[in-house]
C-alpha cells in the first residue's frame, strides 16, 4: 500500500514538473516584456550617470554594447564576417552582437508577435514595411539618427540616400522619412525563358511566348492567384493602388486607367492568356517546383529562382523584362511592384544609436559588394551595382530592366486575399467573358480591397 | 445557527460554515479575519501560524507591488502611448512609462484569479481555525504540524495528488481561456497592437460583426458558410471512417479472407507513417501540377473532363476548386481515418457476445440480419461515446484541412475572400489565418468562443441522447 502511494506521489510530481516545464517557456515569453521594462529602467539610470560625464562618448567607457541581429539563413556566414568588420571599424567600443536566423520574407510575423523581444536590427523584404511602420516596430532614420551617422559613420542621411538607387530608397521611405536602410534591389519578378525553345523576339510578348510554348509542347507559367503577381497586368495598364493612413487600401481597377484602358479590358486580356492551352497557372509558392520538374519553357519569377532556372534551361538559360500582353487591341507592357531587401532598426532597441550604425554598416557599399559575391544578390548601392560582375548577371540585369516599369507597393492588409481570389477565378475561368460579368467581378474585388480595416 | 460545522459539501455549505465560524468563534478566530495566523498561534500551532502569516504578507505584497500597477487601468486598458527620446551621449533610446494594453489585460486577470484564490483561502482558514477551537474545547487532540503534514499522505492524500495538476490547469488553461474571452470584447487587431498602440473595450461589437452587422458585413456571410462546411465535414468524416472501419474489420474477420493478419498489418502502415507526412504527400500528389494530374493528362482523362464541361482548366483542380476539394478532403480523410476505426472495431467485434451470435445462427438468421440486429447495435452501444468525441474532434480537425489545402486552395468567392475565409476552412483554420496572417485577435477570439459553444452544446445533447440510463436494457 505504502509503495503504491509513494509511486503515485512520484508520478504526480513528474506530471506537475512536466506542466511547469511546459509552461516555463510560455511564462518566459510572457515575462520578457516586463523584464525588458526593468532592463530599460536600469539602462535609463546608467544613461543618467553617463550624461553627467561629458567625456564619455557613446555610453559609459568599457561598457559592453549588446545588440541582436536577425538575417536570412543563407546570409549567416556572410553576416558573421560583416559583424567582425563592423567591430573592427569601431574598435574603441566593446560589442556583444548576437546573430539569429529569421527569413527576410517572414520577419514581420516574428517581430509583430512581440516587438519588445525582437532583434535590434533585422533584414526584411520591402513588402512588410507598411505593417511594420503601422505597428511602430521601425525606428525612423531621421533627426538624431542623422546626427549619429554624421558623428560616427562620417556620412549624412543624404549621403546614404544618394548612394542607393532612387527606386530602392523609395521602397524604404514613407512620408519623406527613411524607415530602413536599402540592402538590395531586384526583389521583383521578370521572365525566365529557355532560348532554345523560345526566341528572344517571342519572349517580348505573351502571344509569342504562348505560341512558342504550344509549339514546344511545353508551358508558359505564371502565378495568377497572388495579388503580388497578378497586379502586374493592372499596373502595366496604368492602374494604381494607394494606402490610407488607417491601413485601408484604395484601388481604381474597376474604372478606367490613366492610359484610357478599362479594368474590363485588362481582365479580358488576362482571360485570353488563362484560356490558352500553352499557359500554366502556378500556385503561389510552387514556381520553383515547376521549374525543377521541367514543366515550363518560360516562367515569371524572381532572382531567387535564378539557380533553378539555370539548371532547368541549361545553355538556353535567358532572362528578360516582363512581356507585353494584348489588351484593348494594343500591346501593353506589364508592370510590377518593385521590390528590395531592407535592414531596419527596432524602434524598441535599447542601444538604438549603435543599432543604426550596425544597420548602416551592413548596407554600405563594401557590404553590398560582399553580399553580391557571396549570394549573387542585386545591390541597391549605385556604385556596387555598376560593378561589371553585377552587370553581367543575367537575372539581375532582367530584374533591373523590369524595375523601370515598377511602382512602389502601397497596399494594406485587406488587399491580398481578395486579389488572390480574383487571380484564382481567372485561372479557373469562373468569370464569364462578357463585359457585365467582368465588371461585376471587378466591383466585388474593389469592394473587398477597399473595405475598412477592423 | 449551530455550534458545530455542517458536513454539507458544496458552495452553500462552505458559506454557512464560514458564517458559523465568524459568529461563534472566539476572539482568536475573529482576529484571524485580519491576521491569518492568529487562530493557529492561539492553539500553539506556531509553524502553521508562520506559514499563514507569510502567505498573507505575500498576498498583500502581490497586491501593492504588482497588481496595483495594472488593475487600476483595467477599465481603460491604458491611456499612455509609448514615446521615446534619443540620448546622444549614451547612444540609447529612453522611454516614458508607457502602458501596454495586453499586459494590463493579462496581469489584471492574473491578479483577479490570485485574489479569488486568496479569498477562498481566507474563508477556509477561518473555518479551519474555528474547527481547531471546537476540538480544543471538546478536549480532543489538536494535531501538531508534523501530524498535519502526515495527513496529506494518508486521509488527505487526494489533495496532495491533485493540487499541482489543478494549479497547472488554472495557470495554463483557465487563465488563457478567460483571456481569450476578454479579448473578444476589445478591439485588439492589427491597428491596435501593443506596445506602440493601445486597445480598448468595445462591448459586443465583434459579436455583432460576426452575425452580419457592423462595418464588415462579409464576416456574417463567411461565418455561416464556414460553419456549414464545418458541420458537414464533421458529420461526413466521422460517419465515413466509422462505417468504413466497421466494414473493413468485418471483412478481415470473415473466414473467406486469407492471411487476415497480413492485410491488417498493411492497413496499419498508414498509422505508422506520421499523419502530417501522408497529408503533405497527398497534397503534392493532387496539386494542380502534381503527379495525379500528369497521369490524368497522359491517359486523356483531363481532356475528357474538359470536353464534357466538368472542368474549364488545363488540369483537374483536385484540391484547388470548390466542390472538388470538399470531396477530395473527405476521401483522403477516409484513407487516413479508417485504419484507426478498424482497430477499434476489431477490438469491439472480438468481444461480441458469442452466445447471441450462436443462437442467431441456430435460429437461421442470415449474415445481414445478424449484422443488423446484433453486431451493429452492440457496436453503437459500445462505441457511441467515442463517436460523439470523434465528431467534436472533427469539428476541430485542423491538421487534415490545413495541411491539404494550405497554399493550394484559393477561394473564387469574393465575399469569402473579403473576410479572409475560404470555402474549405473549418472554424479553427479560419481562426488560425485571422491570427497568424492578419493579427485579427478580436475576431479570432469571438470565433474561438463560438467553437467552444458549438462543441459544448453538441456534446451535451449527444451524450444525453446516446447514453441515457435505459440504453443498456434496450440493447439487452
Amino acid at each position: 500500500m505504502k509503495m503504491k502511494k509513494i509511486l503515485a506521489l512520484v508520478l504526480a510530481a513528474v506530471m506537475a514538473l512536466a506542466l511547469v516545464a511546459c509552461g516555463g517557456s510560455g511564462n518566459n515569453s510572457g515575462n520578457s516584456g516586463s523584464s525588458g521594462g526593468d532592463a530599460q529602467n536600469s539602462q535609463n539610470d546608467q544613461s543618467g550617470a553617463g550624461s553627467q560625464d561629458p567625456d564619455t562618448s557613446g555610453g559609459a567607457a568599457g561598457e559592453t554594447i549588446s545588440l541582436t541581429l536577425w538575417g536570412a539563413e543563407e546570409d549567416q556566414a556572410l553576416l558573421v564576417d560583416l559583424v567582425e568588420k563592423f567591430k573592427a571599424a569601431y574598435s574603441d567600443q566593446t560589442f556583444d552582437i548576437k546573430i539569429g536566423v529569421e527569413s527576410e520574407s517572414t520577419a514581420k510575423d516574428t517581430i509583430l508577435t512581440d516587438i519588445e523581444a525582437a532583434a535590434d536590427v533585422f533584414a526584411f523584404a520591402n513588402d512588410q514595411i507598411d505593417d511594420l511602420i503601422a505597428a511602430g516596430a521601425l525606428l525612423p532614420i531621421s533627426g538624431d539618427m542623422d546626427a549619429v551617422l554624421q558623428n560616427y559613420a562620417g556620412k549624412s542621411l543624404e549621403d546614404i540616400k544618394s548612394a542607393n538607387s532612387a527606386a530602392t530608397v523609395a521602397l524604404a521611405t514613407r512620408n519623406d522619412t527613411l524607415y530602413a536602410f536599402p540592402m538590395g534591389g531586384g526583389n521583383n519578378y521578370f521572365l525566365y525563358y529557355d532560348s532554345t525553345r523560345v526566341t528572344d523576339e517571342q519572349a517580348q510578348t505573351w502571344d509569342g511566348l504562348l505560341e512558342a510554348a504550344n509549339a514546344a509542347g511545353s508551358k508558359m507559367g505564371m502565378t495568377l492567384n497572388s495579388g503580388w503577381y497578378n497586379a502586374s497586368f493592372f499596373l502595366g495598364a496604368g492602374f494604381t493602388t494607394a494606402l490610407n493612413a488607417d491601413g485601408s487600401t484604395v484601388v481604381d481597377w474597376n474604372g478606367t486607367s490613366s492610359k484610357g484602358i478599362t479594368g474590363v479590358q485588362v481582365v479580358q486580356g488576362m482571360q485570353a492568356i488563362a484560356a490558352n492551352p500553352g499557359f500554366l497557372p502556378i500556385a503561389d509558392g510552387d514556381i520553383s517546383n515547376q521549374i525543377n520538374a521541367g514543366n515550363v519553357c518560360a516562367v515569371i519569377s524572381g532572382t531567387w529562382d535564378a539557380e533553378a532556372a539555370q539548371k532547368a534551361f541549361g545553355d538556353g538559360y535567358a532572362a528578360a523584362k516582363l512581356p507585353t500582353f494584348t489588351c484593348a487591341g494594343q500591346q501593353v507592357q506589364m508592370g510590377c511592384f518593385s521590390g528590395g531587401k531592407l535592414i531596419g532598426v527596432n524602434a524598441y532597441a535599447k542601444n538604438s544609436g549603435w543599432a543604426v550604425l550596425l544597420a548602416e554598416f551592413l548596407t554600405n557599399e563594401e557590404s553590398q559588394v560582399a553580399r553580391f559575391n557571396a549570394r549573387q544578390q542585386a545591390p541597391s548601392n549605385i556604385n556596387a551595382a555598376a560593378d561589371p560582375a553585377v552587370e553581367a548577371n543575367v537575372a539581375i540585369a532582367a530584374s533591373a530592366a523590369q524595375d523601370a516599369y515598377g511602382v512602389v507597393q502601397s497596399v494594406g492588409g485587406k488587399y491580398w486575399d481578395p486579389a488572390k481570389s480574383f487571380g484564382e477565378q481567372i485561372a479557373q475561368g469562373t468569370i464569364a467573358s462578357d463585359d457585365a460579368s467582368i465588371q461585376a467581378a471587378l466591383d466585388s474585388l474593389v469592394e473587398g480591397i477597399t473595405a475598412p480595416v477592423g | 445557527m449551530e455550534d458545530h460545522l455542517s458536513e454539507k459539501s458544496g458552495i452553500s455549505g462552505f458559506f454557512s460554515n464560514f458564517g458559523t465560524a465568524v459568529a461563534k468563534g472566539d476572539w482568536a478566530v475573529k482576529l484571524t479575519l485580519l491576521w491569518w495566523g492568529a487562530g493557529y498561534a492561539r492553539r500553539k500551532q506556531f509553524v502553521k501560524a508562520l506559514i499563514m502569516t507569510a502567505l498573507e504578507a505575500g498576498v498583500i505584497a502581490f497586491t501593492f507591488l504588482f497588481a496595483m500597477q495594472y488593475v487600476p487601468k483595467f477599465g481603460t486598458l491604458g491611456t499612455v502611448q509609448a514615446e521615446q527620446v534619443f540620448n546622444m551621449a549614451t547612444m540609447k533610446s529612453e522611454w516614458n512609462d508607457y502602458d501596454n494594453s495586453f499586459l494590463i489585460l493579462l496581469f489584471s486577470l492574473f491578479s483577479f484569479v490570485v485574489w479569488a484564490a486568496a479569498i477562498v483561502v481566507w474563508m477556509r482558514n477561518v473555518v479551519n481555525v474555528y474547527r481547531l477551537q471546537l476540538q480544543a474545547e471538546a478536549g480532543r487532540h489538536v494535531n501538531s504540524f508534523p501530524e498535519d503534514l502526515r495527513t496529506y499522505l494518508d486521509e488527505k492524500f487526494h489533495v496532495t495528488l491533485l493540487s499541482l495538476p489543478v494549479l497547472g490547469v488554472v495557470v495554463f488553461t483557465i487563465i488563457p481561456i478567460l483571456l481569450l474571452i476578454l479579448v473578444a470584447f476589445t478591439n485588439y487587431d492589427q491597428q491596435h497592437m501593443p506596445p506602440t498602440n493601445l486597445f480598448s473595450w468595445v462591448g459586443l461589437n465583434n459579436f455583432i460583426s460576426l452575425f452580419g452587422g457592423g462595418v464588415t458585413a462579409n464576416f456574417g456571410y463567411a461565418f455561416a458558410r464556414v460553419l456549414g462546411w464545418t458541420l458537414v465535414w464533421a458529420l461526413f468524416s466521422t460517419l465515413t471512417t466509422y462505417i468504413g472501419g466497421i466494414f473493413m474489420s468485418l471483412l478481415l474477420n470473415s473466414k473467406m479472407v486469407k492471411w487476415p493478419k497480413l492485410w491488417r498489418t498493411l492497413f496499419m502502415v498508414t498509422i505508422a507513417v506520421p499523419q502530417f507526412v501522408s497529408l503533405l504527400l497527398m497534397r503534392n500528389f493532387f496539386s494542380n501540377g502534381g503527379i495525379m494530374n500528369t497521369i490524368c493528362a497522359d491517359i486523356g482523362l483531363t481532356g475528357f473532363l474538359r470536353d464534357i464541361g466538368l472542368i474549364s482548366t488545363s488540369y483537374i483542380p483536385f484540391l484547388s476548386a470548390n466542390g472538388w476539394a470538399h470531396v477530395m478532403i473527405i476521401l483522403i480523410n477516409i484513407w487516413i481515418g479508417v485504419p484507426y476505426q478498424m482497430l477499434i472495431a476489431t477490438g469491439v467485434l472480438m468481444n461480441l457476445p458469442g452466445d447471441q451470435l450462436e443462437s442467431a445462427r441456430i435460429d437461421g438468421a442470415n449474415p445481414y440480419q445478424t449484422f443488423r440486429h446484433i453486431t451493429m447495435p452492440y457496436m453503437l452501444f459500445v462505441t457511441g461515446p467515442a463517436l460523439v468525441t470523434d465528431f467534436v474532434k472533427n469539428i476541430n480537425n485542423f491538421n487534415v484541412i490545413y495541411l491539404l489545402t494550405q497554399d493550394v486552395f484559393t477561394t473564387t468567392n469574393q465575399a469569402m475572400a473579403n473576410a479572409q475565409a475560404r470555402e474549405v476552412d473549418l472554424l479553427t483554420t479560419w481562426l488560425f489565418t485571422l491570427t497568424q496572417d492578419y493579427y485579427n485577435y478580436k475576431m479570432a477570439s469571438v470565433i474561438g468562443i463560438m467553437i467552444f459553444v458549438i462543441c459544448a452544446v453538441f456534446t451535451l445533447i449527444a451524450f444525453n441522447f446516446m447514453i441515457r440510463g435505459d440504453k443498456e436494457e434496450g440493447y439487452q
